[in-house]
Parts: structure tokens; sequence; C-alpha cells
């Protein structure tokens, strides 16, 4: 059984169609690059597969069931926006954090928090977006799940600290977990890429195995990202 | 989970509630000491303040607890928050729930701060001897006592405020089902079902008063209403008000359940 199946999914908002006719399958232990120009659908993509949309049409399949309580507990998802409340300090984060997901390891959480130097004392309100970007990203590597979905983990962070990020990624994701990256920072992400999936248009172009596209187009994936999308 | 849901939801809304809750307590405490101390002018002066200041923290009271259940409704389910709402191993029915039973409990909390205010600002025996004076005819009309009359008219008062919050959850949830204003339908939608919850609730007072001839008397005379009357209109009121507030609360659930769509 697939991790993640979408099957025909389609979402319209208005007569606005952004995704068409998607068909999907994520298996286990890969960590997987959706990548596409801003304003492709990816985020819509993943926002509907963690519940955040009502799909117009088709169905998506976590473990073969449809998305319910039980897929929420096995799925840790970083949204490309700050969601935490802001009147909280880390450590009530932590706590929150550690009452409703059963997977969550806290000790593990302050262990990451202290290598990036982030104070769990300090309210989320007195931090820096960049800070709080690294809160979120600790908490959601600190879970145990079976799917992680990061859109756009690197967005806001200095090129300096993306090293450090997608170390956290690779060094902290479940043994047998997939990890869907969502990102147009191509060329930051592609060392840690199993497999690729270029979104264009809301549709989904390419589906293919990293290494075997770079060896078959003789390039890196960045560039053949550049060429596919050039305006 | 539902415990936890409502911990949280309740520990947001007192850490804002609680604010007001001091002003006025501190209001109330001012006033009393201010018209206890006689024969000065300035100190009466004082007094009136602190008195219009104590009525104007009972406003902000309810004013603030409506507004704050919206704003937390809206931020939680639709808004960056949601992004954590909804992705939390719960259901939408124990989300909902959370949000109804911390409207219900700060509302009821309210209630009895405002209470505690008006005693502490205002106790004394020829204000008690005054209100028993303007109560007691109704009570004895009513063949009830005075503290059942207050008890009713304040849990009248209380389920309207309730119905006018979940009237307004309806509303952001079916605005949020829009595309585009989604705020401005949001305040249509929430008037819309506010129209409608009194409107029903007038539908079963005119249903009930088919079969009550000196309740249709309300409907078609202009002449000075029985006291029985108004006692019947006391009861039912408390009747509809409960039921619109379950049915809203199941609706809200069914909406909820066929799938959000956050910003």
């Amino acid at each position: 059984m697939e991790l993640l199946e979408c099957k025909n999914l389609e979402k319209s908002f208005g007569n606005t169609k952004v995704l068409n006719n998607i068909n999907l399958t994520i298996p286990r232990g890969k960590i997987i690059g959706l990548l596409g120009k801003n304003g492709t659908g990816k985020t819509t993509l993943i926002k509907l597969i963690n519940n955040l949309l009502t799909p117009t049409k088709g169905t998506i399949l976590i473990n073969g069931k449809e998305i319910d309580i039980e897929s929420k507990k096995i799925i840790s998802y970083l949204p490309e926006r700050t969601y935490l409340d802001k009147t909280m300090t880390v450590k009530q984060i932590i706590k929150f954090f550690e009452e409703f997901y059963e997977n969550f390891d806290s000790k593990k959480a302050k262990k990451l928090l202290e290598d990036l130097g982030l104070n769990i004392n300090q309210k989320l309100s007195k931090m820096s977006k960049g800070m709080q970007e690294k809160v979120q990203l600790v908490l959601v590597m600190s879970r145990k799940a079976d799917l992680y979905i990061l859109d756009e983990p690197l967005g806001g962070v200095d090129p300096a600290t993306r090293d450090y990020i997608l170390d956290t990624i690779l060094n902290n994701f479940n043994e047998g977990a997939s990890v869907i990256i969502s990102t147009h920072l191509i060329s930051d992400i592609e060392r840690i890429l199993d497999e690729v999936i270029f979104i264009d248009k809301g549709q989904i172009i390419l589906t293919q195995d990293a290494d075997e596209l770079r060896t078959k187009e003789n390039d890196s994936i960045d560039e053949i990202f550049r060429r596919m999308f050039k305006c | 989970m539902l415990t936890k849901l409502l911990k949280y939801d309740l520990k947001n809304i007192f850490k804002f509630l609680i604010i007001f809750y001091s002003l006025s307590i501190i209001g109330a405490i001012s006033t009393r000491i201010c018209f206890n101390i006689e024969n000065s002018f300035i100190l009466e002066i004082i007094a009136q303040i602190c008195s219009g200041f104590t009525i104007a923290m009972i406003i902000n009271i309810l004013i603030n607890n409506i507004i704050k259940l919206w704003v937390r409704f809206k931020n939680n389910l639709y808004g960056d928050e949601s992004y954590l709402t909804h992705t939390l191993p719960v259901s939408k029915k124990d989300i909902y729930l959370s949000k109804i039973l911390t409207t219900i409990i700060s509302l009821f909390i309210s209630t009895l701060v405002i209470a505690l205010t008006l005693f502490i600002a205002y106790y004394s025996k020829e204000n008690v001897e005054a209100l028993k004076n303007f109560l007691l005819p109704i009570a004895t009309a009513y063949g009830s006592t005075i503290i059942k009359i207050i008890s009713s008219f304040l849990f009248i008062l209380f389920l309207q405020f309730a119905n006018t919050v979940q009237a307004g959850f309806t509303g952001i949830i079916l605005g949020h089902k829009m595309n585009q204003t989604k705020i401005g339908f949001s305040v249509i939608f929430g008037y819309i079902t506010y129209t409608i919850t009194q409107l029903f609730a007038l539908f079963i007072t005119f249903i009930t008063a088919l079969f009550n001839k000196d309740l249709m008397n309300l409907f078609i005379t202009n002449q000075i209403i029985d006291v029985e009357i108004v006692k019947v209109t006391i009861y039912l009121s408390i009747i509809i008000y409960t039921i619109t507030l379950i049915i809203g609360y199941f609706i809200n659930i069914k909406l909820l359940k066929q799938g959000i769509n956050v910003e």
C-alpha cells in the first residue's frame, strides 16, 4: 500500500482551476522535491493533502484510507507561513505539541533548539520571522511521522542557515518515512532529493528519480528546471 | 482531546478577559470607597466618575467577550493558526464543541463577574429594598420569587448572547466558503443567521399562540397584556433559544464537516 495517493485531483476557486487532474503516488522512504515556479499549484496541492482545502474533484488516500484523524497523526506538516500562537513561549508550544502529538519527541526538540541558539523561554512574538520559522521546522522534524511535508522550508532563511536546515531535515526524519519538500530554490535542496515532481499550471508534468533524470539529461536538476520553465 | 482543546481555548480568552474583569472590580471598589466617604463634594464627583468607569467596564466585558470569541474562531479555523488547528489529530466536531463550550463558560463567568461588580459597587440595604419593592409585585403576580425572576431574565440574556455568538460563527463558516471578500460575507451571513434565529423564535411563538388565546393577544392587540402571558413568554423564550442554540450547533458542525478552505 502506498503512503500517499492522489487520484484525479482537481481544485478550483470559483471559475479558476488551480489544480487539474493530479495523479500522484508517494512511496515510503524517499525524499521528494515538489518543484515548480511560483503560483503553479504546489501549495494548493500540499494544502489539499493536509485537509486545509476541500478538493473540487478526486480523492486523496493516506495509507489507502481517506484523510481522517489517523492520517493527521502520521503527517508532519510545515506550512509556508508562521502559524503558531505568537502569544505563547517556545516552551509552551513544545508542551502543546507534546499534548496533541503522541509521536512528538520534546527532548529532541529542545536539543535542536539549543543547537540553534534559540531561547525556549522567549515568546514567539519577540522573535524574528526567521527565528520563528526555525522553531516551526524543529517542531515538525521532532515528530516521528510517516510523512513530512515541508512547504518552502528555505523560503525566509539566509543562505548560511539553509545547509543547517537541510542537514536537520536529513538527520531527523523518521526511518522509513518520506519527505515532500516544495520549493523553487532547487539548487539548495538538489543534493538531498531522491525523486522530483515538476508541476506547472496546476498539472504534474514530470515525475522521475533524481539520479536517473540527471544522467538522462546530463545536467543538474536546477539547470533542467531552468530550461523547462524558461519564461 | 476535547479537554485539551478546551484548556487552550479557555486560557486564550481568559488571558484577555482578566484585564477587563480586574478593571471592573477595581472600578467597583473605588466607587464603593468614594460613595462611602461623606461630606466631600470632590469625592462625590470622583465617585460618579468611578461609577461611570465601572459601567463602561461592564459593557466592555460583554462586548469584548463576544468579539474575542469571534476573532479566536476566525483565526483558529481560517487564519494563520488554522494551519495548526486543522492538522491536529482531532475531529472537526471536537474543535467546534470546544469553541461552543468556551462561549458558554466565558459568558457565564462574565455574567458572574458583572453581578459581583454591581454588588461591590452598589450594594446597600436601601438599594436592595428598592429592588425588592420594584420586583416583588411582578414576582407575586407570577407566583414566583424575586430570585427566580432575576435568574430567568439573566438566563434569557445569557441564551441570547450565546445565540448571537453562534450566529457569528455560522457567518464566519459561510463567509469563508466564498472565494472573495470573506470577511464581508461573514458579517452579512452572521447578520442573516441572527435575523433567522429571531424570526424562528417569533414563528414558534406565533404557532404556540394559535393554541393560546391570551398569547395571541400579543400579535393582534396593542392593549396591556396579562402578566400570565409574560410568564408564558419567558418560559417559551428559554425553550426556543435553547432549541436554536442546539440546532445552530448541529448545522455548524455539518457545515464544517463538508470541508473547509483556509486562507
